[in-house]
């Protein structure tokens, strides 16, 4: 599913990422790879921004941008 | 000797401007390092530390983006210290990025340090093996070390140093820490010069093949002698938006972009 998607408090697993754009760089470049863990702390459906925990860092993303990132949920 | 210039009215000359100070002044007995990485790991508080007071401020043609330079004396021997933007990358996708890249890859640097946050050491990892590409010689200070040592975190320097093949200094820059072996390392390092990095990245069996081919086809690119051609290779295949910079013939900037 896509970041976008999961809850807060959950964490999950990168599967893949859409790495196209400036954006799709930069979230590489952030570490937003494939088998990285990332924690959900906060994300309103409809409001920018999500803020996830990844690499101890927490780094707030738009849906957009977080539309990119495709994850599975491990718990 | 005062020029009237057209400039200025009736009686006042001014002076004939300066020569902007280009970086390949540089002396014989003296030495120009640039300090790169990401934003907030602490680059301007190392460099503030060994440049102290003689800073000044610069402006670069061609780019609005600041570099600051400074100069740290070592045993008798200035070191010149270029702090570079804050980058998390080497691409061209941002004004600061190209202002490093152009920099690090075109200016007669002797050493390149990247300065990595030590409590967030995964993070500047990244940029690590971009800078290791640039086959310049480079080592990596570490910084806020005491901090990764609060988050109960301990770097094991050496093991660090023997994988990637570079000299890596932990330095606690507001306390002083490490900086008396920071300043002794980088005019070692200057002096005597590495070829390259003992390190290259391995792309994997899909994508290493097409690398090396592309490398080898650039051989015959006339490309500016200081940039690296598996760097140039590893760009076009990363689809870098603004590589023709470095090429100089137009047909075969041309053939460049066929090849994607």
């Amino acid at each position: 599913m896509e970041l976008e998607k999961v809850k807060p408090g959950m964490r999950c697993r990168i599967v893949s990422i859409d790495p196209s754009g400036m954006a799709g760089k930069r979230l590489l470049d952030f570490g937003f790879i494939p088998g990285a863990h990332v924690e959900i702390v906060r994300n309103a459906p409809l409001a920018d921004p999500i803020e996830v925990v990844l690499h101890q860092t927490l780094v707030s993303l738009r849906h957009e941008e977080a539309k990119k990132i495709m994850v599975e949920v491990i718990e | 000797m005062n020029n009237p210039c057209s400039g200025c009215p009736g009686s006042i000359s001014c002076l004939p401007t300066e020569e902007e100070p280009t970086e390949n002044q540089s002396i014989a007995d003296s030495y120009t390092v640039a300090f790169a990485g990401q934003p907030n790991v602490g680059k301007s508080t190392l460099f503030n530390a060994l440049t102290g007071v003689r800073q000044f401020v610069a402006n670069y043609p061609g780019a609005t983006v600041e570099k600051r330079s400074g100069i740290a004396m070592v045993s008798g021997v200035p070191l010149t210290i270029v702090d570079l933007p804050g980058t998390y990358s080497l691409t061209s996708y941002s004004l600061e990025e190209k202002v490093a890249v152009d920099f690090l890859l075109k200016q007669p640097i002797d050493l390149i340090v990247q300065v990595a946050d030590a409590s967030n050491l995964i993070r500047s990892l990244y940029l690590t093996f971009q800078l290791l590409e640039l086959e310049r010689p480079i080592l990596m200070a570490l910084t806020m070390t005491d901090v990764a040592r609060a988050r109960g975190m301990e770097v094991d320097v050496e093991k660090l140093s023997i994988e990637l093949g570079i000299k890596i200094i932990a330095t606690v820059a507001n306390r002083g820490k490490g900086l008396q072996e920071l300043k002794r390392t980088m005019i070692d390092s200057c002096a005597k010069p590495t070829k390259k990095p003992g390190f290259s990245l391995d792309y994997g069996p899909i994508l290493e093949p097409v690398i090396q081919k592309t490398t080898e086809e650039l051989a015959t690119v006339d490309i500016s002698p200081s940039i690296p051609l598996r760097w140039m290779a590893i760009k076009i295949w990363e689809d870098d938006p603004d590589l023709d910079r470095f090429i100089h013939s137009s047909q075969q900037k041309r053939r460049i972009h066929a090849q994607r």
